[in-house]
C-alpha cells in the first residue's frame, strides 16, 4: 500500500501535468502553475521514497510486481524529480505574443511526458519495460528540440532521432539475446525480463550468451548515455534544444541510460565474473574521457563546450564502475553531482544567450558586470564541472581516482586523470574570457526576473554541501548500491 | 514436422535478408519502400508460421499487428512522403553498389561467426536462422550508414527494427506480448516523429540529401 502510494506520488503529477497542459489551451498561467506544483508533488515523493529505501526496504507495486524501487531506483529517480521540477518551472517565461504561449505549451507538454518516461525507466522491475520507457523517452524529447525552428535544430533533431533511435534498437537486440539465453535454460515465463528474477537465475545463464547480449547493450544504452564513439550526435542534440530540455537531457537522460547499464552489468557479472564488463567498459570510459576533453580545448561555442563535458562526465561515471565497490560508490556520487551542476549550468546558459543572442564564447564578455546574479551562478556552475573545491563533484572525482589505485588500475586512473586536467584547462580558459573584460556594445546590464535564480542558488549549496560534507542520508543510499552491486 | 518448421524458419529468414540487399542494389527510392514491404510480409508470414508450429496462439496477434503496421500502413505513409520529394533516386551512396555487396556478404560471415554461441545454446528448430537475422541486423546499419538520402537511413531503421522482430521470433518465439505491445507503440511513434522531420529537412534545406546537414560540426 505504501510502496503503491508512494510511486503513484512519483509518476503520476507528471501524467496530469501532460493531460492539463494540453487540455488548458486557454489559460497557460494556469497550467505553469500546475505544472510547476506537480514538479514539487513528485519531488516529495522521491524524497519520501529516498527514506524508506535507505531503512533497506524495496518498494514493490503494481500487477505481477510491475514497478519496483531499490535504493538505485530511488537515487536516479530523485536526480530526474529534482532537475525536471527545476527544468519545468516557466524558464521561457509566460510568453508575449502567441507563437510564445503555444511553444511553452508543447514544451510543458512533451516535458512532463520526457519526464514520465524517465522516471518509469528507473522504477519498472522488467527490463524490456525498461528499455520502451528509455526509447520513450528518444522520440518524445526529439519533438522538443526543433522547437525555435532553424536550420541547425531541424539537423540536430535529424541526427539525435536517428542515430538515438538505432543506438537503443541494438539494446533491444540485446535484451532479446539475454530473454533467449534465460528461455532456453527455464522455459518462456512472462515474468522472465523482471530484473529481480533475471538476478535470480544469472549464475546459471550462459557467460558467453549474455557477453554477446552485453556487447548490444552497452552499445545501445551507451549511445543515449553519450559515449564515445557513439557520443556523435550529443553536442549537437544538447546545444541546439531549449535550455530547460538540455538541462534534462544532460543532466538526467545520461544518468538514465547508465542506470539500465548498471543494470545489465550486475547480471552479465552475476554469470560470467565482472572481468568482461569491466575491460569494455574502461575502454568506452576513457575514449570518452579523452574525446570529451580535447574537444572541450578547441570548442568554441559554450552551449557545445557544456554538452563535450558531459560525454567527458559520462566516461567517468562508466569507468568508476570498473574499480570495485568503492568505484561504484564514486560513480554514483558523480552522477548525482553531475545533474545538479549540469542543468543548472545548461539553465543559466540559456539565460545568457537570451541577452548576449550569441552562443560563441567570442561574443560573451564581461559576464559578471552585464548579468551581476547570473554570472556568478554561472561560474559557480562551471568551476563544479571543472572538478574544484569545494563542490561535490571534486570529492566524487578524488574518490572515484582513489578507488582506481586502490583497486589496482594505475595506468587506466592515471590516463584519466590527465586526460580530465587537459579538460580543466579548457574550460577554465573559455570561462575567464566570458566572464571578465567590457560587456560588449547593445547588452543591456542588469539582472531582470531575479526570483528565478533562487532555486539555482539552492543548486549551488547543495553541490557544495556534497563537496564538504557529504551527508550521512546521501552516503548510506550510495554504499547500499555499491554493497548490492558487488558480487 | 519439425524439418519443415526449420525449413520455414530458415527460407523466411533468407528471404528477409534478400530485400535488404534489394536497397544495396537498387537506387531508386520506391524499389526500397517496396522491398521494406514484402520483408514485413515475411516477417508477419514467419510470426504466424511460428505461431502455428510452435503453439502459442499470441503470435498470430503479433502477426496481425505486424501486418498492419509495418506491410500496410507504414509503406503507404512512405510513399506519401517520397512522392512529395522529387528526387526519390540515391544517385550517389556513400558506398557504390559491388562494393556494398561484398560487404553485406561478409557481414552475414560475421554474423555467422558472431551467433555460433547462440547456436551453441539453442535447441528449438528454428535456430537456423538465428545467424541470417544477425546479418539482416549488420545489414540494416550499413545500409543506415552508407546511403545518403535520409528516405533511405528511415528504411534502413525499419528493416534494422525488422531484424531484432526476426530475432526474437527465431530465439524465443516471441518475446512477452506486453512487451511486443509496447515495442510496437514505440515503433509507430518513432516513425511518426521521423516522418514529420523528413519534412522538417525537406521544408528547410529543400533537399532531403543527408550531406546537406553539415553545420554542425566539431
Amino acid at each position: 500500500m505504501k510502496a503503491a502510494l508512494l510511486l503513484t506520488g512519483l509518476l503520476a503529477p507528471w501524467a496530469v501535468s501532460a493531460a492539463l497542459s494540453a487540455l488548458l489551451r486557454g489559460s497557460p498561467r494556469l497550467a505553469g502553475r500546475l505544472t510547476a506544483a506537480a514538479g514539487a508533488l513528485s519531488l516529495g515523493a522521491a524524497a519520501a521514497i529516498w527514506f524508506v529505501v535507505l531503512g533497506g526496504e524495496v518498494l514493490v507495486a503494481g500487477p505481477g510486481d510491475l514497478f519496483r524501487a531499490d535504493a538505485l531506483s530511488a537515487l536516479v529517480a530523485g536526480c530526474i524529480a529534482a532537475v525536471s521540477g527545476l527544468a519545468m518551472l516557466p524558464w521561457a517565461g509566460i510568453g508575449k505574443d502567441q507563437a510564445d504561449r503555444d511553444r511553452a505549451r508543447v514544451f510543458r507538454i512533451f516535458g512532463s511526458l520526457f519526464t514520465l518516461a524517465m522516471l518509469v525507466a528507473v522504477t519498472i522491475n522488467n527490463v524490456a519495460l525498461m528499455w520502451v520507457a528509455i526509447e520513450a523517452t528518444t522520440i518524445v524529447s526529439a519533438i522538443l528540440i526543433p522547437l525555435h525552428r532553424s536550420k541547425a535544430s531541424v539537423e540536430a533533431s535529424w541526427k539525435y532521432i536517428l542515430i538515438g533511435s538505432v543506438g537503443i534498437a541494438l539494446a533491444f537486440a540485446g535484451t532479446v539475446l539475454a530473454y533467449f539465453d534465460f528461455v532456453s535454460l527455464l522455459g518462456r515465463r512472462h515474468d522472465a525480463l523482471n530484473w529481480t528474477l533475471l538476478m535470480d537465475v544469472a549464475p546459471t545463464l550462459h557467460p558467453d550468451v549474455l557477453r554477446l547480449a552485453f556487447v548490444f547493450l552497452l552499445v545501445g544504452y551507451g549511445t543515449k548515455a553519450g559515449l564515445a564513439p557513439m557520443h556523435t550526435w550529443l553536442p549537437d542534440a544538447h546545444s541546439e534544444a531549449p535550455a530547460p530540455l538540455s538541462a534534462m537531457m544532460s543532466g538526467v537522460l545520461l544518468a538514465v541510460a547508465q542506470y539500465a547499464i548498471i543494470r545489465w552489468k550486475a547480471v552479465v557479472d552475476a554469470a560470467g565474473g565482472p572481468a568482461f564488463t569491466n575491460q569494455v567498459l574502461m575502454a568506452l570510459g576513457l575514449l570518452s574521457i579523452g574525446i570529451g576533453a580535447l574537444s572541450l580545448v578547441r570548442q568554441q561555442n559554450y552551449k557545445r563546450l557544456l554538452a563535450y563535458s558531459s560525454v567527458e562526465h559520462s566516461g567517468l561515471i562508466c569507468l568508476g564502475l570498473t574499480f570495485g565497490p568503492a568505484g561504484v560508490f564514486a560513480s554514483l556520487l558523480h552522477l548525482l553531482n553531475h545533474a545538479l551542476a549540469k542543468s543548472m549550468s545548461f539553465l543559466l546558459a540559456g539565460r545568457v544567450l537570451a541577452r548576449y543572442s550569441s552562443a560563441e564564447v567570442d561574443r560573451v564578455s564581461g559576464l559578471v558586470r552585464t548579468m551581476p546574479a547570473t554570472g556568478p551562478l554561472f561560474a559557480a556552475g562551471m568551476l563544479a564541472l571543472m572538478g574544484l573545491p569545494p563542490f561535490g563533484l571534486f570529492l566524487s572525482e578524488f574518490l572515484l581516482f582513489r578507488a582506481g589505485f586502490t583497486s589496482g588500475h594505475p595506468v587506466a586512473t592515471s590516463a584519466a586523470m590527465l586526460l580530465a586536467g587537459v579538460g580543466f584547462v579548457g574550460l577554465a580558459g573559455h570561462l575567464a574570457r566570458m566572464l571578465h573584460g567590457p560587456g560588449p556594445d547593445g547588452v543591456a546590464a542588469g539582472e531582470r526576473d531575479w526570483w528565478m535564480l533562487a532555486p539555482l542558488a539552492v543548486s549551488v549549496v547543495a553541490m557544495i554541501a556534497l563537496g564538504l560534507l557529504l551527508p550521512d542520508t546521501v552516503a548510506r543510499l550510495l554504499g547500499r548500491i555499491a554493497e548490492a552491486m558487488s558480487i | 514436422m519439425q524439418g519443415v518448421f526449420s525449413q520455414v524458419a530458415v527460407m523466411g529468414s533468407s528471404g528477409m535478408l534478400l530485400c535488404a540487399m534489394i536497397v544495396l542494389w537498387r537506387r531508386g527510392v520506391a524499389a526500397y519502400i517496396s522491398a521494406f514491404m514484402w520483408q514485413s510480409v515475411v516477417l508477419g508470414a514467419l510470426t504466424a508460421a511460428v505461431g502455428y508450429f510452435g503453439n502459442d496462439p499470441q503470435l498470430y496477434v503479433v502477426a496481425v499487428l505486424l501486418f498492419g503496421i509495418k506491410a500496410v500502413a507504414i509503406p503507404k505513409l512512405l510513399r506519401r512522403v517520397s512522392q512529395r520529394f522529387t528526387a526519390g533516386r540515391e544517385s550517389a551512396p556513400y558506398v557504390n553498389t559491388a562494393t556494398s555487396l561484398v560487404v553485406s556478404g561478409l557481414l552475414v560471415l560475421l554474423a555467422y561467426a558472431a551467433a555460433r554461441p547462440l547456436e551453441a545454446v539453442a535447441d528449438a528448430p528454428t535456430r537456423a536462422g538465428m545467424p541470417l537475422a544477425m546479418g539482416l541486423l549488420f545489414i540494416s546499419l550499413f545500409i543506415i550508414i552508407s546511403r545518403k538520402l535520409a528516405i533511405t537511413q528511415v528504411i534502413g531503421f525499419l528493416m534494422l527494427e525488422n531484424a531484432i522482430a526476426l530475432l526474437a521470433v527465431l530465439a524465443t518465439y516471441g518475446v512477452p506480448l506486453i512487451v511486443e505491445l509496447g515495442v510496437f507503440l514505440d515503433a509507430l511513434m518513432g516513425f511518426l516523429v521521423m516522418q514529420i522531420f523528413l519534412y522538417d529537412i525537406h521544408g528547410t534545406f529543400s533537399t532531403t540529401d543527408v550531406d546537406v546537414l553539415e553545420r554542425l560540426k566539431h
